[in-house]
């Protein structure tokens, strides 16, 4: 039952079917799974903003990206971490260049006070030019203001969301709601262009409900062994097709293991080209050990990697 | 498909999945969407729209399968007409059982009933409540036989419908019928009795720290802190001092970063003066990052008592790294040692919190009981911007945990930490309750020794 979607602006790239996100994503270079791409079509298809969660490199932050090549569309990236402010996020004023122009305007603002007779007349007259100093010229956007205010439409990545305070999650809710922005002195900004919004968590806090309620959520874990093959395949065509099954084969079993920090899948890469730079053309015992701190990142993960060393092989 | 959805939604909320009326009719809108006849696809719009975290995904697989895929009815099951026969009469058997005597009335056997009509969803409100039910507060025969009691009952009552429908079967149908339609109502009474023995976990993708270096007995701060001797303790308030020295060194810097956040009007303009007037000097209204607020809860009895005095003194040194920290120990009663930090100096009021005449140490360790007496009259001392830190075994002497008080806490903090000084093989033996805890926990970490209570305060302070 697939409904034909009104396209939103003319010669956007439009979806009509799970399928064909997932032929799309393909040719952004990533591979992705059926749940990750039917989430991402419902996610298109309604404007909803998807809350991305999975352990670190698992390619929750490459996602966002492949969508924005796929639908042509620019990518706009907030970090987030403890003290980030909405200056920081959302829009700050510019207090350097409002001084200066005070500070250039002076002697107009004297002929607009000069024939005031007293004081509170004068306030008055620079008070009904207030406007003049609170406008949209002296707002400096920053990412999440940008992204509504783009005239083309955008991917808003807003890469891990659970480092932020609980204030800043408050300000994200009227924006992915409504996808429009309150700004005191001037009113409430309305989107020009509704953004793609993908959130993404590594789970260092529990994220609230109202903000977990306005989403779609879709976990992303490690990839099973087929669809990490492809991905080795797709991004190192040059692999020899044997050692390629050796090394997802010797992958999935060192994660297997009691490890600090498991191998993601931009370690597999980096654990391939390793290998292909030493023309190893099979896993043995020496060149694991050699390039065990690749795949690694801890001495005691190594470590325990090592004395597992026959496992791992199989 | 409305109705279904919101009957399916009905039992995830009976389930304790937050689902809002909001999430219902997006899943409506996205099941427009898709296509309805694949399975695949049916499951993920459900799961992306009624589940919004990691943790709650196997309990929404469970709720789907039993609600959705009649697992374990195969083809050669009975007609649908027939088991709603005797559903009927069972239904009809035990309204006029209610109308001849009220009193007698349980709401349980209805449950069982409505189950068997393909309405899950009375038995599964009915059951969740039992799972997270809590033992009423005991003071000296403490027992954990509440739960268990009434799953039995529960677990008589199925026997008894099993045999009843048996009956009513053998009366009603006879040959290849009777025998497929005893073995479909077998087959449903099971999932009603697997529901009642076995609730659904929750996935936890928690970071868990290993113990990084293994103790040993060379090195003072090596050493398993319950091995220490009265001299090795004292010894080690010189390591500690050295530490909480560096630590605040790191932390000061940290807290005085300048030229952050918005800018000072009035020490701008004052500044300008010496421009004539052109604000060159911009200065910015120092923002110091947040410091964390810190619950700290520490079982001090037996072997953990020596790593709550030192977690305590590093706590305590270090109180300027933090916005606020409240202590609590307890080994079956739980008693705030806050006032005594405030008071006295560190050492003077460890000695003093530890002590006899705080805690009654004799007693055994409960921590369902703590873990009550905290939501009672602390609750309110967590807040989203608040780590919440608990130092303890897990070892509760096979009481209940009662570890849904522990997931209660989570959604109220920011974080919990669990610290424990056993190792992660010993988790699962004897009355260690720590796999029950893990589920809603942030991090667990093994500390065994000085080093590993160093690296964890560093962490938290830098």
């Amino acid at each position: 039952m697939n409904k034909i979607l009104k396209p939103k602006n003319s010669g956007a790239v439009v979806f009509t079917d799970v399928d064909q996100v997932e032929q799309g994503l393909a040719l952004a270079n990533y591979i992705a799974s059926r749940e990750i791409s039917t989430v991402v079509f419902l996610a298109l298809a309604t404007d909803k903003p998807i809350l991305i969660e999975g352990p670190a490199g698992v390619g929750k932050t490459e996602l966002a990206k492949a969508v924005a090549t796929c639908l042509e569309r620019r990518l706009i990236r907030l970090q987030c971490y403890e003290g980030l402010d909405e200056a920081k996020a959302l829009y700050e004023w510019e207090y350097a260049k409002q001084l200066l122009y005070t500070q250039m305007v002076k002697d107009r603002i004297n002929t607009v006070i000069k024939d005031a007779d007293t004081l509170s007349i004068a306030i008055e007259r620079i008070a009904s030019q207030e406007d003049a100093f609170f406008s949209e010229r002296f707002i400096q956007p920053r990412p999440l203001l940008q992204a509504i205010l783009s005239p083309e439409p955008v991917v808003l990545l807003i890469d891990e969301v659970d480092k932020s305070d609980p204030e800043f999650e408050a300000f994200l809710l009227e924006l992915l709601s409504d996808f429009q922005v309150t700004i005191p002195e001037i009113g409430t900004k309305k989107p020009v262009t509704i953004p793609i919004v993908l959130l993404t968590s590594n789970n260092y806090r529990d994220m609230s409900d109202a903000l977990k309620r306005r989403c779609i959520h879709l976990y992303i874990d490690y990839p099973t062994k087929e669809r990490e093959m492809e991905i080795v395949r797709m991004k190192l065509p040059g692999i020899d097709q044997d050692l390629a099954v050796q090394l997802i084969d010797a992958i999935t079993r060192i994660r297997d293991l009691d490890l600090k920090k498991k191998p993601c899948i931009s370690e597999t890469l980096d654990w391939a080209r390793a290998l292909m730079a030493l023309n190893a053309k099979a896993l043995t015992p020496d060149t694991v050990t050699d390039t065990l701190n690749i795949v690694l990142k801890y001495r005691e993960d190594t470590a325990l990697a090592r004395r597992a060393i026959n496992e791992i092989i199989g | 498909m409305l109705n279904i959805l919101t009957g399916f939604a009905a039992c995830c909320r009976a389930f304790d999945l937050r689902v809002s009326t909001g999430e219902v009719i997006d899943a409506a809108r996205h099941l427009g969407l898709v296509n309805l006849a694949d399975p695949v696809e049916f499951r993920l719009v459900l799961r992306a729209n009624f589940v919004k975290s990691r943790r709650d995904q196997a309990r929404f697989d469970y709720i789907f399968d039993l609600f959705f895929n009649r697992a374990g009815e195969n083809e050669d099951n009975a007609p649908d007409s027939e088991t709603e026969h005797i559903v009927a009469l069972l239904d009809q058997e035990l309204r006029q059982r209610n109308d001849q005597d009220s009193s007698d009335q349980d709401p349980m056997e209805q449950a069982l009933v409505d189950f068997l009509n393909n309405d899950p969803l009375n038995l599964i409100d009915r059951l969740h409540q039992m799972h997270t039910m809590e033992e009423p507060a005991q003071r000296f025969f403490k027992s954990n036989m509440g739960q268990l009691s009434n799953k039995l009952s529960i677990m008589l009552q199925i026997n008894a419908l099993k045999s009843r429908i048996d009956t009513l079967v053998d009366q009603t149908y006879q040959g290849r019928d009777a025998a497929s339609l005893k073995k479909t109502f077998t087959n449903r009474l099971d999932r009603a009795l697997d529901l009642v023995t076995r609730e659904p976990g929750e996935i936890n993708n928690l970071k868990e720290q290993a113990a990084v270096s293994a103790p040993s007995n060379d090195l003072v701060s090596e050493k398993p802190l319950a091995n220490l001797t009265p001299l090795e303790v004292s010894q080690m308030e010189a390591v500690i001092e050295r530490l909480v020295r560096k630590l605040k060194d790191r932390a000061s810097r940290r807290f005085a970063v300048k030229n952050r956040g918005a800018i000072d009007i009035k020490k701008t303009l004052r500044n300008s003066g010496k421009y004539q007037g052109v604000p060159l000097d911009i200065v910015f209204k120092n923002k110091p990052p947040r410091k964390s607020s810190i619950v700290a809860i520490c079982d001090v009895s037996g072997s953990v008592w020596s790593g709550a005095r030192f977690m305590l003194t590093l706590l305590y040194s270090l109180h300027e790294c933090f916005y606020r920290v409240k202590s609590f120990v307890f080994v079956a009663d739980l008693v705030e040692v806050t006032d005594l930090f405030d008071s006295l100096p560190i050492n003077h009021a460890i000695d003093r919190a530890l002590g006899q005449e705080t805690i009654n140490r004799d007693l055994p360790t409960d921590y369902g009981t703590m873990l009550q007496t905290f939501r009672q009259g602390h609750m309110k001392d967590l807040n989203q911007k608040t780590t919440l830190i608990i130092l303890g075994d897990g070892r509760s002497n096979f009481l209940n945990p009662q570890a849904n008080i522990l997931a209660q806490m989570r959604e109220h903090c920011r974080r919990i930490i669990w610290l424990t000084p056993e190792h992660a093989r010993t988790w699962t033996t004897g009355d260690c309750e720590i796999m029950a805890f893990k589920a809603h926990c942030h991090e667990i970490r093994t500390v065994m020794n000085l080093n590993h209570l160093m690296d964890f305060i560093r962490e938290l302070v830098v």
